[in-house]
């Protein structure tokens, strides 16, 4: 891939082979282990920081957390809900704010984002409520920022959200969940790439067809 | 147990006016004992008087939905009083809703009250409920929005708040249905002095809007959206669960 590309979210395992395989550098907006000042002045100055760079031709998005830890809502605890939920949210604002500033004109834009399949998804109400919330980012950014030429699509995935044997019906691809590479990578690079012109507004669930919409 | 209509006992967010007031008066006419939780006391007990007027039981309790302990204080006060609890109704929205920005520079402290009311303020609702909700076997109603499905350019706060609600109710669903709890969203699209207040602020978002409804009109809060969430909380609904209906007139094809 000769373009130029970013990856928001460095510091996480999976992120930072995400963007190996992208062959990208990676970047931090915050902290991502929910610690220290997560007040919504820090994340604006991460914001203005990340998004004064230099312009790049596509920016994917990746705030992911450093682990994945299944709780039933009624067990999340105020200080779990907040840092998973309503911060996850907030920074990801921020991070898909600075990406709008940073990608040029006619460039791309993807948010990969964790999402429990439905079927999955007891355990997981923060991030569902979260994925669901970042494809509606990704919605509205498709319409702000297409006049400018800008496409702007996402990629879900649950790889470390299922807990295996998987409940029944089995998922259409025995490889379910899937992982960073080849699914992740693979379904970013297309949307990255020249060959999906007209695709914006999208997410794709690379989860081995656990998920039908 | 689930009881006639006429015994129930429901909550609702953020109906001092709009779409919850029509909710109130759509359930009242089925002799339900609503409570109306808001922060305006003049406003809300207007409406829990009008709820009586039109067949049911109309209670007012101030509640800002984005402080937990002061949802948790009301829905102590609902129980106490009427003994029971069937159905919550998370229908306030953050006052910013209707405020047209681009995400780059929106205010990350105006974000923090679209969440608080939204998706906080729904987290507490169904939290504070939940025991109650068991017993009777209840159900829980999130008010989202077609933005949350299709996004909005210069709604995006909005239209990601209104989302995870969406992803909150289908997670919900599946944790409380062994339960007997259901968990079901409902994206109106009414006329409503927010929408008339959108409208202000953006002059062509009435022929955007207008023109795109297969139905050609905006939906009567009481009429329109009132009855579907009423459906939702009575026992007709008893096998629905994780769904988000549509209330638009047919604005946002989803299927």
């Amino acid at each position: 891939m000769t373009d130029r590309g970013l990856v928001i979210g460095a510091g996480v395992g999976p992120v930072e082979e995400l963007a190996e395989a992208l062959g990208a550098a990676p970047a931090e907006l915050l902290g991502l282990d929910g610690q220290g000042d997560r007040s919504p002045a820090a994340l604006e100055a991460a914001r203005a920081r990340l998004g004064s760079g230099d312009q790049v031709d596509w920016v994917v998005v990746a705030l992911w957390p450093p682990t994945a830890t299944r709780s039933p809502f009624l067990d999340l605890l105020d200080e779990d809900w907040e840092r998973r939920s309503e911060w996850a949210l907030t920074a990801w604002v921020a991070a898909m704010g600075a990406a709008v500033q940073r990608c040029r004109d006619g460039g791309r834009i993807v948010a990969v984002v964790e999402r429990p399949p439905p079927l999955d998804s007891v355990g997981w109400s923060a991030e569902s409520a979260l994925a669901d919330a970042v494809e509606a980012l990704v919605r509205s950014l498709s319409r702000s920022e297409g006049p400018r030429g800008v496409r702007v699509n996402a990629v879900s995935t649950p790889f470390r959200m299922v807990e295996l044997p998987v409940r029944p019906p089995a998922p259409p691809l025995d490889s379910f969940p899937g992982g960073v590479v080849p699914e992740v990578a693979e379904a970013v690079r297309m949307l990255i790439g020249p060959g999906v012109a007209g695709v914006t507004g999208t997410m794709v669930h690379a989860d081995c067809g656990r998920s039908w919409r | 147990m689930t009881a006639p209509d006429d015994r129930r006992v429901m909550v609702i967010s953020g109906a001092s006016g709009g779409v919850g007031r029509g909710i109130a008066l759509a359930c009242a006419a089925h002799g339900w004992t609503v409570w109306i939780a808001a922060r305006r006391a003049r406003e809300g007990t207007a409406v829990a008087e009008e709820v009586d007027g039109a067949g049911g039981h109309g209670r007012f309790v101030q509640c800002d939905v984005s402080d937990r302990r002061s949802v948790e204080e009301a829905i102590d006060e609902v129980v106490a009083r009427d003994g029971r609890l069937d159905a919550v109704v998370h229908n306030a929205t953050s006052g910013l809703s209707p405020v047209p920005t681009v995400l780059e520079e929106l205010s990350l402290v105006d974000l923090q009250d679209h969440i608080a009311v939204s998706l906080r303020g729904l987290r507490s609702m169904a939290l504070a409920a939940h025991p109650h909700l068991r017993r009777t076997r209840g159900s829980v109603v999130a008010l989202t929005s077609e933005a949350g499905f299709e996004g909005k350019a210069r709604l995006s706060p909005y239209a990601a708040v209104k989302a995870a609600q969406r992803g909150l109710v289908r997670a919900l669903a599946r944790e409380w249905g062994p339960e007997g709890i259901r968990v079901n969203a409902v994206a109106p699209l009414a006329s409503t002095e927010a929408m008339e207040r959108a409208f202000e602020l953006d002059p062509d978002m009435a022929d955007r809007v207008l023109g795109r409804i297969p139905l050609g009109r905006l939906g009567d809060p009481a009429e329109d959206v009132g009855a579907v969430v009423r459906f939702l909380v009575s026992a007709d609904a008893r096998f629905v669960t994780g769904a988000v209906v549509m209330a638009d007139g047919g604005s946002c094809p989803i299927a």
